[in-house]
C-alpha cells in the first residue's frame, strides 16, 4: 500500500517536471531594457537610432532657416524611401515612424501622407464625389505639398573570424529641398558591435 | 477631293501643334526657371507613380555576408539534410553489422552486383562481405 504511494506521488513529481520543463516562458519586459540575444540588429538598435536622429533633426538649423526664408511658416516633410544596403533584413518604418511622431509632437514640423496611404486617401476622396454629401465631400487638388523629403540608407560592416564578429551599422537619415533639391540636414547613428559565439 | 481633305487636315493639325507649343511658351516662366523644363516634367511624368508608392517603404537591398561561425552552422545543417535525404532514398551511409557477422558500409537496395556471394553494391560499384566471412568486391550501379 504504502509502495503503490510512493510510486504514485513519484509518478506525479516526474510528470509535472516534465510538464515544466517543456512549458514555453513569457515574460513581458520594458521596452526600454536592452536584451541582445544573437547579436542581430533588434529593438534597442531601433530605439537608440530613432532617439538620436530625433534629437538631431528637430534640433539641427533647418527648421529656422526655413521659418526666416517663408514668413515664419512650418516647413511640410514628407518621409520617402530608406535603402537597406546592410546584411540584415531592417525595416526602417520601427525608427522612421518615431521621427514622425516626434515631428507631429513638437509641432516643429508638419508631416503629411506619401506612398500607398496617400493612394488610399485619393481613393476615398474619389469615392466621396459619388457617395458623400456635397457638404461633406472633400475636393481634390487641395493638398500640402511638401517642401522637403526625408530619405535614408541603412549600410553595414562585418568582420567575423571563427567564433568572434564585430557588426557595424550605420544608419543615415538626410533632408532635401524639392524645390531646389539642396540637402538641407543629414544625420547618421553608428553601432559597433562585438559578439563572442 | 483627297487631296483637300488631307491639306485642311494637315492645316488643323499644325495649328493645335503650334497652339500647344505657344501655350508652353508663354506660361510664365519663374525667375531663372529653365525654360525646358517641361522636357524633364514629361520624362518624370511617366514613372512618378510607381515610385511615389515607394514613399515611407524600406527597400531591402542585402548581402550575404561571411561569417565562419554561422557557416559551419550551415554547412552542418546542410550535411544532416543530405544524409537524410540519402536515407530516404534509400542509401544508408550509417555503418551497419550484416546477418553474416560482416561489416558493410555503403550499400543501397537497390544495388546489383556480379560478384560472387551475393555482395551488394551502391551506384559507384559496391562492396560487402559474402558467405562464409570472405570479402567480395561487386560491380554495382544504382539510381
Amino acid at each position: 500500500m504504502k509502495f503503490n504511494k510512493f510510486i504514485a506521488v513519484a509518478a506525479l513529481a516526474v510528470s509535472g517536471m516534465l510538464v515544466a520543463s517543456c512549458s514555453r516562458q513569457v515574460t513581458r519586459v520594458s521596452t526600454d531594457e536592452t536584451i541582445d540575444i544573437s547579436g542581430n540588429w533588434n529593438n534597442s538598435d531601433s530605439r537608440l537610432v530613432a532617439a538620436d536622429l530625433t534629437d538631431k533633426i528637430l534640433n539641427a538649423n533647418w527648421i529656422n532657416t526655413h521659418q526666416q526664408e517663408h514668413q515664419g511658416k512650418r516647413p511640410v516633410v514628407i518621409v520617402g524611401f530608406v535603402q537597406n544596403k546592410s546584411h540584415e533584413h531592417i525595416d526602417a518604418e520601427t525608427f522612421v515612424k518615431d521621427v514622425e511622431s516626434a515631428f507631429i509632437q513638437t509641432q516643429k514640423v508638419r508631416l503629411v501622407q506619401g506612398g500607398k496611404k496617400r493612394e488610399e486617401l485619393r481613393a476615398e476622396k474619389e469615392d466621396q464625389q459619388t457617395n458623400a454629401t456635397v457638404s461633406s465631400m472633400k475636393k481634390f487638388g487641395l493638398e500640402n505639398g511638401a517642401d522637403y523629403i526625408l530619405q535614408g540608407s541603412i549600410n553595414s560592416i562585418v568582420d567575423a573570424h571563427k567564433r568572434q564578429k564585430v557588426v557595424y551599422y550605420q544608419v543615415n537619415l538626410e533632408l532635401t529641398n524639392i524645390q531646389t533639391n539642396e540637402v538641407v540636414w543629414i544625420g547618421e547613428k553608428k553601432i559597433a558591435k562585438y559578439v563572442k559565439n | 477631293m483627297q487631296r483637300k481633305l488631307i491639306i485642311i487636315a494637315s492645316l488643323l493639325i499644325g495649328s493645335f501643334y503650334s497652339g500647344v507649343v505657344h501655350a508652353q511658351q508663354t506660361t510664365a516662366l519663374e525667375p531663372d526657371q529653365n525654360p525646358r523644363y517641361l522636357e524633364s516634367q514629361y520624362k518624370y511624368m511617366r514613372g512618378a507613380d510607381s515610385l511615389n508608392s515607394l514613399h515611407g517603404t524600406t527597400i531591402q537591398n542585402t548581402y550575404k555576408a561571411y561569417d565562419w561561425y554561422e557557416a559551419r552552422l550551415e554547412r552542418r545543417r546542410q550535411n544532416r539534410e543530405w544524409r537524410h535525404q540519402e536515407r530516404m532514398n534509400g542509401y544508408d551511409y550509417s555503418p551497419s553489422w550484416s546477418l553474416y557477422g560482416g561489416y558493410s558500409y555503403p550499400y543501397s537496395n537497390w544495388g546489383w552486383n556480379s560478384g560472387w556471394g551475393g555482395s551488394w553494391g551502391n551506384r559507384w560499384g559496391g562492396h560487402g562481405r559474402g558467405w562464409g566471412g570472405r570479402t567480395s568486391v561487386g560491380i554495382g550501379f544504382g539510381w
